[in-house]
């Protein structure tokens, strides 16, 4: 039997790969002109980064209450079918406007139809593993909702995690919890494809000098970010230590970027200013915390943004000129720093009571290998490369394959949504050229 | 009146209820008339709640709905859309602001941030126990779309539409296409030339039959509104008779007496009155400026193209939607600032690349060879004292990559640059890496300490105390100093004010949202794209024309528009024209018509905004604004004083 007669086949006139802001754009605007079209999500939820972030610079809106009416939108729109927890395994160009995708739907174990959110199965897991989505600030259960405004507000059971107690079944009101359920492929036929695949976060571990992972007040910008976040998970802002709230806080300014030493030689683009709307929020919530940002260059280019940055000067955040080298740790807790202060020409040290690391974006890679007969061509830091970037930005090395927001290249969110939007268009203009011959 | 209103007060995450006692709120507002149901919720516009909303207005057969949460620029579409899933008429919908107006305002007066929501509620619910249930207005949308600038993204927008399906119009100022991007040689990343690019864009741009390319063209007149704008274009005539022979056509541009500086090269090089700014620029045809043209008739002797007979012509063209992409003008920085226009050797970048552009061998200027280029940077950016705060984004790259070219194809060239912290941004960092491998020097002050450009003897001196070396006092003597303008909205802002676009602070055009409405502007049926909206790159520009080029042919693909129903009506019994309703207008929706027998006012529904600046005018309180009508108001107001 081949795999073909296996699989349930679906018909779409888009595959869009990846659930974030971008991917989320581009699936809009396709399905608003009326092209039936499939989002393939890795997560368990849509709104990929952005829906996990406090406020976006540079006018402070609140991040959540911008991507949840857009998520919502998305997962109800009468043209656009979402998977979550599922992936492409394999697309296969057959020919022009002729794409064949083995979309893996991994088990979620929940009938995502009858599950309520009530979140009992949660109270009765006795299973408490780190929580992801806060990046591994507090716990979670192996039965659990993904987040408080996750797409879709369903709960989901970790299996590797999972001591398969059946607790959470004999909890679960509507009996929803179905162990019984297994990955699931399908064979997805498509006109055209929308990588949206977005990015991954520098690991601070390797760079061991910065002492992340060893020092419990050295923190990643994402986890400040979370710590910021109107769902925070202390309700407040506190270093991870010991309790205490930080009065005397350091940014790390291009962790990860810029630094060939970690393979990484180019700027992330957005650092600067999440980490200069960190300092402005933090200075809301912890009003008497000074908060000392070291940098090499501030990159605040787009609309709005370097008056963004002399905002934060004037509320009084410090700018460092200069390249942290290391960072130890204190009996109390605290942090020094040692650094060349570039404007003094001297290396000098500064103690703080929590540091975070502005960490750089990467690209998320794998992508290219899931591309069968056609090569999906990446650029020389291993983001989809565009075939051509000046006249056609959303195009990549395979026709009928377009490439929106940060899977192209680091972006901030307004930028982002921009390259979905461009996705959109030249997906269009590709469909309608199937559709006029 | 309603009976069965449903309230819901959002903690926004804790955005409401770190301040305002959101209990208290839903336990004040219980007992109000009307009200069958008040409840809390995390988060009002998560899916979660909308679900559980949309069963509640079912289940319970509410008709009126309340939602206590962020402005209604965020959510008022999104609640309305809630009651509209659930069969509720969605004008039942009343929103109320108790973030932007309570939370966020009184974050330091917790009880009075409370009573102040509670009274805020309690006006919306006054207010939806009037409300109507109301249908849109229905307007036919002509499918096709005005592209006002034929730059690089006004070009790459109108190819999109067309390719989507719809009549385009692409209405160029200019007598040629390609705008700033004609005017440089090799771009970065693609290393094509800005003539190529431009050619890529042309050649599809004239293979499209559903795209009219009119240049020398200019608005000059725009009626109506979204789904039907009416605009009168001016087309100049360029004095050439479409069919001619090239050898004549040179002739011509040869025999011309006049000269006057050539605006494309920012006047570093002159041009006659018949021009072309370079050989085979499109269309392929020159065009007689009349402004200096002296009429001695000596090219109509050589070239039997030219037709001084041309007229002006006008032309009406209806259109659903107009895509404004109207680039940007280069800084022109001020007489005296860092020497410029008064030490010979300062000059912009603009000018610079046109300098390279022309030099052969060497690199020359007034007569001499350039050696050692000092390029002073943010000029017209990042101003302290000036208006221009803003960073404008493309600088930092262009520079550097002008420089790494100019050390590529001249021997012997020394680059210094004066910087204020160098914003080679993602990628584009790989250039900055490899101008300091090629070893060009950068010198960095900050802000309140610029460089100064003197002249010292013959020698042209860049002074800077440079941060990356200690504050020290460095000079240098320079062949040639490039101020590094950045970009400026451009100066004439006609089609700005005829479509009464706003401008945000930094006065480029203003989106809606960035995040959310990036290119539509609150104008309906106008969007944004390329540099008149921000400075931008080339990709960047790309990338919001297409967004833009979307946006537009949304609006006008299905051929009609559903627009909003809460608009200003005219009392036709008791109005006698008087004009005060027009004057008050800021969108020009009313009309004088005659009916009866009397002159009276008439709105056009599918101008008027419901902004209501009309009602308070009208000396015979003729006018009544669907959906906010006095009583409404009144009740409101009752709502929000003190409980006596």
């Amino acid at each position: 039997m081949n795999m073909q007669e296996q699989m349930k086949t679906l018909d779409y006139d888009v595959l869009v790969v990846g659930g974030g802001i971008a991917g989320g754009e581009s699936a809009l605007n396709l399905a608003n002109i009326g092209y039936k079209v499939l989002i393939v999500e890795k997560e368990l939820s849509i709104g990929g980064k952005m829906i996990l972030l406090s406020k976006v610079f540079p006018t402070l809106d609140c991040a959540a209450c911008i991507t949840t009416p857009k998520v919502s939108e998305i997962a109800r729109h009468p043209n656009i079918t979402v998977f979550t927890g599922a992936e492409p395994l394999k697309i296969t160009k057959k020919g022009e406007h002729r794409f064949e995708a083995v979309v893996l739907q991994n088990p979620r174990y929940v009938d995502v139809e009858a599950c309520t959110g009530c979140q009992l199965c949660e109270e009765a897991c006795p299973v408490s593993v780190t929580d992801e989505f806060q990046f591994g600030l507090i716990g979670r259960k192996a039965a659990f909702i993904p987040f408080s405004i996750a797409s879709p507000r369903v709960a989901a059971i970790d299996i590797e995690n999972c001591i398969l107690c059946g607790a959470c079944e004999r909890a679960c009101p509507p009996d929803c919890i179905d162990f019984t359920q297994t990955e699931q492929k399908y064979l997805v036929k498509a006109k055209a494809v929308v990588t949206a695949t977005g990015f991954k976060l520098f690991d601070p571990l390797k760079i061991p000098r910065y002492g992340y992972d060893k020092f419990d007040n050295v923190i990643t910008s994402m986890q400040m970010e979370r710590e910021l976040a109107p769902t925070r998970p202390f309700n407040t802002v506190l270093r991870p230590g010991d309790g205490k709230m930080p009065d005397n806080i350091a940014y790390v300014l291009c962790t990860g970027s810029r630094d060939k030493s970690v393979g990484n030689p180019i700027c992330s683009q957005v650092c600067c200013m999440y980490s200069i709307k960190q300092a402005q929020l933090l200075m809301g919530s912890l009003p008497m915390a000074d908060i000392t940002i070291y940098y090499l260059h501030i990159r605040a280019f787009g609309k709005g943004f370097n008056e963004f940055y002399a905002q934060a000067q004037d509320m009084g955040v410090e700018f460092i000129k200069g390249k942290v080298g290391k960072i130890t740790e204190k009996d109390n807790g605290n942090l020094i720093l040692r650094y060349e202060d570039i404007e003094a020409g001297i290396v000098k040290e500064a103690e703080h009571d929590m540091v975070v690391l502005s960490v750089g974006v990467l690209p998320n890679r794998g992508i290219d290998e899931v591309f069968d007969n056609e090569t999906l061509k990446l650029d020389p830091f291993h983001f989809i490369n565009q075939s051509d970037i000046l006249a056609s930005p959303a195009k990549t090395s395979i026709d009928g394959v377009f490439v929106a927001g940060t899977a192209s290249g680091p972006m901030d969110i307004p930028d982002s949504i921009l390259s979905g939007g461009a996705a959109s268009a030249e997906t269009t203009s590709y469909l309608r050229r199937e559709e006029s011959i | 009146m309603k009976k069965k209103i449903g309230v819901y007060v959002c903690h926004c995450g804790g955005n409401i209820s770190d301040y305002v006692d959101v209990e208290r709120v839903r336990a004040a507002v219980e007992k109000e008339d009307g009200v069958f149901l008040a409840k809390t919720t995390m988060f009002a516009c998560a899916d979660s709640n909308q679900k559980e909303m949309v069963n509640d207005i079912k289940e319970m057969n509410l008709d009126g709905v309340v939602v206590a949460s962020c402005s209604p620029k965020l959510h008022l579409l999104t609640f309305r859309a809630v009651s509209e899933r659930a069969g509720l008429n969605k004008y039942n919908y009343v929103h109320a602001n108790i973030r932007e107006q309570v939370s966020w305002a009184h974050s330091d007066d917790k009880e009075g941030a409370t009573q102040k929501a509670i009274k805020i509620v309690e006006a919306a619910i006054a207010k939806v126990r009037h409300a109507e249930s109301l249908d849109p207005i229905k307007v036919k949308a002509t499918n096709a779309v005005a592209v006002i600038g034929a730059g690089v993204a006004g070009m790459r927008a109108a190819i999109e539409l067309a390719e989507a399906g719809s009549e385009v119009f692409l209405i160029e100022r200019e007598f040629f296409v390609g705008g700033r991007v004609s005017q440089w040689d090799n771009l970065f990343v693609s290393e094509e030339s800005g003539k190529e690019l431009i050619t890529r864009l042309y050649d599809e741009v004239m293979k499209h039959k559903h795209v009219t390319l009119l240049t020398g063209a200019e608005v000059v007149e725009n009626s109506g509104s979204v789904g039907n704008f009416e605009v009168k274009v001016k087309i100049t005539p360029r004095h050439f008779k479409l069919q001619c022979n090239p050898g004549e056509l040179d002739k011509a541009i040869e025999v011309c007496p006049v000269e006057i500086p050539d605006e494309f090269n920012f006047n570093i090089t002159k041009r006659k009155a018949i021009y072309h700014n370079y050989p085979s620029e499109y269309p392929q045809l020159p065009a007689i400026d009349m402004k200096n043209c002296t009429r001695c008739g000596e090219c109509e002797k050589v070239c039997t193209a030219v037709d001084f007979s041309q007229k002006t012509e006008y032309r009406n063209i209806k259109v659903g939607s107009i895509l404004l992409a109207t680039g940007f003008d280069p800084y022109e920085p001020k007489k005296g600032e860092f020497g410029y226009g008064e030490i010979d050797n300062v000059v912009t970048l603009p000018q610079f690349k046109r300098i390279v552009h022309y030099s052969k061998d060497k690199l020359m200027y007034n007569g001499k060879e350039v050696k050692h280029i000092a390029y002073i940077y943010c000029v017209g950016s990042r101003q302290v004292d000036g208006e221009n705060k803003y960073c404008s984004r493309y600088c930092c790259t262009a520079t550097i990559h002008a420089a790494i070219d100019v050390k590529k194809k001249f021997k012997n060239v020394h680059n210094y640059h004066f910087n204020r912290g160098i914003r080679t941004y993602g990628k584009q960092e790989v250039l900055y890496d490899e101008s300091s491998r090629l070893g060009d020097i950068y010198l960095q002050s900050f802000e309140h300490d610029p460089p100064i450009v003197e002249k010292v003897g013959n020698e042209t001196i860049v002074k800077i105390k440079d941060i990356l070396t200690k504050d020290q006092e460095l000079d240098v003597a320079a062949d040639i100093v490039v101020l590094v303008t950045g970009m400026t909205p451009r100066k004439d802002n006609s089609i700005g004010n005829l479509l009464k676009v706003p401008k945000g602070r930094d006065k480029f055009f203003n989106e809606i949202h960035m995040k959310l409405r990036p290119v539509e502007t609150v104008i309906d049926g106008v969007t944004i794209a390329g540099a008149s909206q921000g400075p931008k790159n080339i990709m960047e520009s790309m990338n919001s024309a297409l967004s833009a080029a979307t946006k537009s042919f949304s609006l006008v693909a299905s051929g009609e528009l559903a627009l909003e129903p809460t608009i200003a009506e005219v009392n036709e019994d008791t109005c006698e024209w008087c004009g005060k309703c027009d004057e008050a207008c800021p969108y020009s929706a009313f009309e004088k018509i005659e009916k009866n027998g009397k002159f009276i006012a008439k709105v056009n529904p599918a101008i008027c905004k419901g902004c209501g600046m009309c009602l308070p005018v009208c000396p015979a309180n003729s006018l009544n604004l669907i959906g906010f009508t006095d009583e409404d108001v009144e009740d409101m107001i009752d709502a929000l004083l003190p409980n006596t």
